[in-house]
């Protein structure tokens, strides 16, 4: 069995990464992507994961940062040693929905990397409406609204009208485990569903993902 | 100890007078001493219902407003004495009480009765809102269609920013046949959306329209489907376990009946 380079160890801040002295990002990132695609079910959404500052050069640990974020695990670099005396940053802050817009924070890459997490179920008039991304474990009622800046994860049945990347973001995206929405709104696109869904077309049993491809809104299954 | 317990349902016409009736005589035929409030001012049926319209006396509006005591508008049942009315006023409309006042109420409502049932008016306005102020606990009416579970869930929804958690959903006026058919939203469907516990599924059943125009809720009525169902939320709300019903499939002669249109 060949050495790990890197390594994760749990704390009770979150898990730490650490990467074996003198490898290359390439050798850090492939190990990573593997850890990820293993333990999909370990790393669930919302996960702190800690690097100490210093351990990588800055642009390194902006492409960890978003590989880790497109599997939903929040990275966050640290410069103090562990254990950690205040909250980490970019942890999730649950708020509740029909709340005024994030206040603003100074940048708004800054933003899009934090998250709104809403731990129940959104029901018809109820709205999210932030600058940053939204998590929500539960389902998305039919005229419930999530309007947010960063991209959308609904743990559950999305039913309702849901805009990622509102102020123009075209990378957002929206991922639900069944996803029928009656809009999804991505930047400044628009698609609705079909007026008669087809027999076959009944409701999706995988979770998938709608994002911008080519000017358009696809919607694609993917694994989680 | 005391239950105030709201029927609520957000869409009109789906059966929370009704409901409130048949639980209330329910409860009353458990031995519970309840009362039931009608806060459906203006537009009220619940003493219809119970067929104790010429009996009411003074109604919620004089007692919010001090003129009476409570205990000199409630309207005794004829015949299940456990059973108590206090009948709104169908001359003001629902700007004529506020939640202050229905607490207020109901606090001292809840030193004599075991079960204090509310019928709320439909919609989401003042006489919603003053009608859950008092609530334990709300039971949300719907019906297995799907403007009626869309005002459902927003109910839910504004049940739960009023910091009402306890709730239970009724669906009422199944229709077996259509259900099996496809055609009419199933209890999968209606469990989807509003995933909250369910604590009755009712059928249509023609004997409620009778019941209602005789003023004797169906409960009463031994050979009553939508009775047994209610007797079993009745159990329910009292603490059992009971199963759901079944409903019988459509035998092949009662098929070629509707087919002949006998």
């Amino acid at each position: 069995m060949r050495e790990e380079i890197v390594r994760i160890k749990g704390t009770k801040a979150g898990l730490q990464l650490l990467f074996a002295a003198g490898a290359t990002y390439a050798a850090i990132e492939a190990e990573i992507r593997e850890k990820l695609a293993a333990g999909s079910g370990f790393f669930c959404r919302g996960t702190v994961m800690h690097a100490l500052a210093g351990s990588l050069p800055e642009a390194e640990m902006e492409k960890l940062r978003h590989l880790f974020h497109e599997n939903g695990v929040i990275f966050s670099v640290t410069r103090a040693p562990f254990p950690l005396p205040e909250e980490p940053q970019g942890a999730p802050e649950p708020t509740a929905p029909a709340e005024a817009e994030a206040p603003a924070a100074p940048q708004p890459a800054e933003d899009a990397q934090q998250m709104v997490v809403v731990n129940r179920t959104l029901r018809g008039g109820q709205e999210v409406r932030t600058q940053s991304s939204v998590l929500v474990c539960g389902n998305v009622n039919p005229g419930a609204q999530i309007i947010a800046g960063g991209s959308i994860d609904i743990r559950g049945t999305c039913r309702g009208m849901v805009h990622a990347g509102a102020f123009g973001n075209q990378k957002a995206f929206v991922i639900a485990d069944h996803l029928v929405p009656t809009q999804i709104r991505i930047a400044d696109l628009i698609a609705r569903a079909p007026d008669k869904a087809p027999a076959d077309l009944e409701k999706p049993t995988r979770p998938e993902r709608a994002s911008i491809k080519d000017g358009q809104i696809v919607i694609e299954p993917i694994e989680r | 100890m005391s239950e105030i317990i709201v029927i609520t349902s957000g869409k009109g016409g789906v059966g929370k007078t009704t409901t409130t009736a048949n639980l209330g005589m329910g409860l009353a035929m458990r031995g519970k001493k309840v009362v039931l409030v009608d806060t459906d001012t203006g537009l009220r049926n619940l003493d219809l219902l119970l067929g104790l319209e010429n009996r009411i006396m003074y109604d919620l509006i004089d007692v919010t407003q001090g003129r009476v005591p409570y205990k000199k508008a409630l309207v005794r049942h004829k015949k299940q004495e456990n059973l108590f009315l206090l009948p709104t006023s169908q001359v003001k409309d629902k700007t004529a009480v506020n939640p202050e006042e229905l607490v207020k109420l109901c606090d001292e409502l809840r030193q004599e009765f075991d079960f204090i049932l509310i019928d709320c008016p439909a919609g989401i306005e003042q006489g919603f809102k003053t009608a859950i102020a008092a609530a334990d606990c709300a039971i949300v009416v719907t019906m297995p269609e799907i403007s009626a579970v869309r005002d459902a869930d927003k109910i839910i929804g504004e049940l739960g920013r009023a910091d009402k958690e306890n709730i239970k959903l009724v669906v009422n006026r199944i229709r077996p046949q259509m259900v099996e058919k496809g055609d009419m939203l199933d209890m999968d469907d209606i469990n989807d959306i509003l995933s909250i516990e369910c604590i009755g599924q009712v059928p249509d059943d023609e004997m409620v329209v009778t019941s209602t125009n005789r003023g004797e809720p169906c409960i009463t009525m031994e050979k009553s489907q939508a009775g047994q169902a209610y007797r079993n939320i009745v159990g329910r709300i009292l603490g059992e376990k009971i199963p759901f019903m079944t409903f019988p499939k459509e035998g092949f002669f009662s098929r070629l009946k509707r087919v002949f249109n006998l």
